[in-house]
């Protein structure tokens, strides 16, 4: 179970994301990215979302953070809440709720670091944005401290160096110590750890989890990789063409995935060696969103489909407990 | 006995890098060296992983064992016959019987021929064939890769990164080579994808008999593809042998810090997570700046040791230091 900080007698529930549909829109096209996405993030959490590329995964993470490029974007239908507040629409126009509430980490780490700032100022305008009447001397302190925090083994030499001037491992371990410093009440990783080297990343993991638990945030994942969200998350969302097709606990995910595509997905993970044969998966390719199949988006390669999954999109129902599966098969 | 499909001894590579002196602004020559001493064979119907972390060397590896890099004082054999990659018949020979596969298939593939032009470009030049014989074999050979014949008058930005993949493999069979070199050749695929992509590896490999160099980050993919695994780390294989003795019994720390680290869906210890790994050392073990079972020996370079059916290059593994390797393993 999870535990909820006495602090928040508020409900349990951190997150709430319903019905979003997100499209992008140009003169002469309209793409449907995001099909009435409803995601729920509770106190103390780690919640993946899992899918191929092109799947909607970082659109989703930029709708929910209010960074996504609007136009050619565009937020059609749905409405978000952080702690209990409209984030979405918004309720309440000077509700800065980035930097304080809400911060996130991308895959390229420049991108949330600022190129023309030193290790050390990036550090300290952190700080400031929370507590900018601290004295200098414990500003000092405070960054030293949070870079060691981090595993960082020589901190004085890398305050002055610049972020183009750090590896990618490193580049992370400053943009988490940032975090440390910000005490988000979520944290979004879009891909925290995608192109960098296993033991880094196993590293970086380890971190991350560290600082959930220093600064008891909720996370929510974002990431292509299965058997990294295996080692994360609490509970997670199946992403395929725009739409979540499966929902629920990790491990029962797992242990029993329940739509077809979590299964060919996780069968494509090879575990074992050669001797254990072919892995199961069957032929065709995500399809392009400009595109879609009618019906279930995931039919042309389902080993199960029926004629009704060629006509009518299923609807994401719960099957047992937390369970929520998108499949006519589960009707 | 039957002689090696390709034997590789004493493989050596640096490189000329120009630096820029602080004082004075001149520039100086300085060598890199990016591979030390690399000594592989494979056998027919065998696949040979080589798994590293970037900037190992892989890439390099995989050109020099085409001829893009000529080093010299190395020995190439194939099926027993010595190649001198520098003299123009030898190189022509080895062009003939080894071909290559990169990662990226977007670059490696002239976005201005029809794929039927692309994978012809994979016969030998001085094969005189009518048009009907070449187009009858481009059929053929599409559909060894399963490619559908309706994509052979496409060109290469139609195609998906899974097709183009197939594409390149096409021109890599099309001339009848014997050994195939993948670098990295599903790493920018999505998972389901890079599963069809293997399955298909594993069948043409039954089908035509050749001998593959599987060169990739991908802990899984190595271990699930490969009979043989060579662990490169900044240059040099600190540790060779079969992939199950490798994985389950991993004896050079590198390779037990890189097996350790691997992300698998039935769970990774995420318990320890240290400090910002080392640099690569220029003297004694390459290791050593990041090797926790570090001991006094270690400031000269360790020898190769045979041991069981595989090699390690470690000083623990060494008769004059037995006592230390048994006391460090069994803390
Ligand atoms: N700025 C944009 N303009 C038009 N289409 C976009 C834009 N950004 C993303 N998309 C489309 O939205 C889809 C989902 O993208 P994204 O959310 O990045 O997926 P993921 O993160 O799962 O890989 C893709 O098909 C992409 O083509
Ligand atoms: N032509 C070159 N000149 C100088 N350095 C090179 C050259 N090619 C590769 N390198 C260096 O050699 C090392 C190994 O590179 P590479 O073989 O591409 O590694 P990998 O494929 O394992 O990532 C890297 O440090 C790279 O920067
Ligand atoms: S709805 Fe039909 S096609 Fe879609 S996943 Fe279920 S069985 Fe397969
Ligand atoms: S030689 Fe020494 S430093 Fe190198 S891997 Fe072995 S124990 Fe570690
Ligand atoms: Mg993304
Ligand atoms: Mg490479």
């Amino acid at each position: 179970m999870m535990s909820i900080p006495l602090r928040d007698k508020l409900s349990a529930t951190l997150l709430e994301v319903n019905n979003l549909q997100v499209n992008f829109e140009t003169v002469d096209r309209k793409i449907e990215v995001l099909k009435d996405i409803s995601i729920r993030i509770e106190r103390g959490e780690v919640v993946g979302v899992v899918g191929e590329s092109g799947s909607g995964k970082s659109t989703l993470a930029q709708a929910i953070i209010g960074v996504l490029d609007v136009p050619p974007a565009k937020i059609n239908e749905g409405s978000i809440q952080f702690e209990g507040k409209d984030i979405f629409p918004k309720s309440d126009k000077n509700n800065n709720f980035r930097g304080k509430g809400i911060n996130m980490i991308f895959q390229e780490p420049l991108t949330s670091l600022n190129p023309v700032y030193s290790v050390h100022d990036q550090m300290e305008e952190a700080i400031n944005i929370g507590n900018p009447a601290l004295k200098k001397k414990d500003k000092e302190e405070i960054i030293r401290k949070t870079l060691s925090e981090v595993m960082i083994r020589d901190v004085e030499g890398i305050l002055n160096v610049y972020p183009h001037q750090l590896s990618g491992g490193m580049r992370q371990r400053v943009s988490i110590a940032m975090v440390l410093i910000q005490k988000p009440n979520l944290l979004i990783l879009d891909e925290p750890t995608t192109g960098l080297d296993l033991i880094v990343q196993r590293k970086i993991i380890g971190l991350i989890l560290n600082l959930k638990q220093t600064i008891s945030s909720s996370i929510l994942l974002i990431t292509h990789d299965l058997a990294v969200a295996a080692n994360m998350c609490d509970r997670i969302y199946v992403m395929y063409a725009g739409r979540v097709v499966e929902s629920g606990r990790m491990s029962d995910i797992l242990n029993n995935p329940q739509h077809p595509y979590t299964t060919m997905l996780k069968n494509s993970v090879p575990e074992g060696y050669m001797d254990e044969g072919p892995l199961k998966v069957s032929a065709g390719a995500p399809p392009d969103l400009r595109d879609l199949p009618p019906g279930c988006a995931f039919h042309t390669r389902c080993p199960f489909v029926m004629d009704r999954c060629k006509k009518d999109i299923p609807i994401l129902k719960q099957v047992k407990g937390e369970r929520e599966v998108a499949c006519w098969l589960y009707e | 006995m039957n002689e090696p499909l390709l034997e590789v001894e004493n493989l050596t590579i640096q490189f000329r890098v120009k630096t820029k002196l602080l004082q004075g602004g001149q520039s100086t020559d300085k060598w890199k060296r990016v591979l030390n001493s690399i000594s592989i064979s494979i056998n027919e119907g065998e696949t040979f992983g080589i798994v590293g972390e970037t900037g190992s060397g892989k890439t390099t590896l995989a050109r020099a064992l085409v001829g893009i890099h000529k080093p010299k004082n190395c020995t190439i054999k194939i099926n027993g016959k010595k190649i001198d990659s520098r003299k123009r018949d030898d190189l022509l020979l080895l062009r003939r019987k080894i071909g290559i596969v990169f990662q990226d298939p977007v670059g490696s593939l002239n976005p201005r021929l029809t794929v039927s032009d692309i994978i012809l470009e994979g016969l030998p030049t001085d094969k005189k064939l009518s048009n009907e014989e070449r187009e009858g074999k481009v059929k053929e050979v599409a559909k060894y890769v399963e490619l559908p014949e309706s994509k052979l008058e496409s060109y290469p930005p139609e195609l998906s990164g899974g097709e183009k993949q197939r594409v390149s493999l096409a021109r890599t069979i099309i001339g009848g080579k014997k050994i195939l070199i993948l670098d990295e050749p599903t790493s920018s695929l999505d998972v389901s994808i890079q599963a069809q992509i293997l399955n298909l590896l594993i069948r043409l490999k039954k089908e035509l008999s050749v001998g593959y160099i599987f060169i990739t980050h991908d802990l899984n993919v190595i271990k699930y593809m490969c009979d043989r695994v060579a662990v490169l780390y900044y240059g040099e294989i600190l540790e060779q042998n079969t992939a199950f003795e490798l994985f389950e019994h991993p004896k050079h720390p590198y390779s037990e810090d890189l097996i350790g680290a691997n992300f698998s869906l039935s769970g990774t210890n995420l318990s320890t997570t240290g400090h910002e790994s080392g640099e690569p050392s220029k003297e004694g073990c390459v290791y050593k700046n990041s090797c926790p079972k570090r001991f006094v020996a270690c400031d000269e370079d360790p020898p190769i040791l045979n041991l069981g059916k595989g090699q390690v290059k470690c000083w623990l593994y060494d008769e004059r230091y037995k006592s230390v390797s048994t006391k460090k393993n069994t803390i």
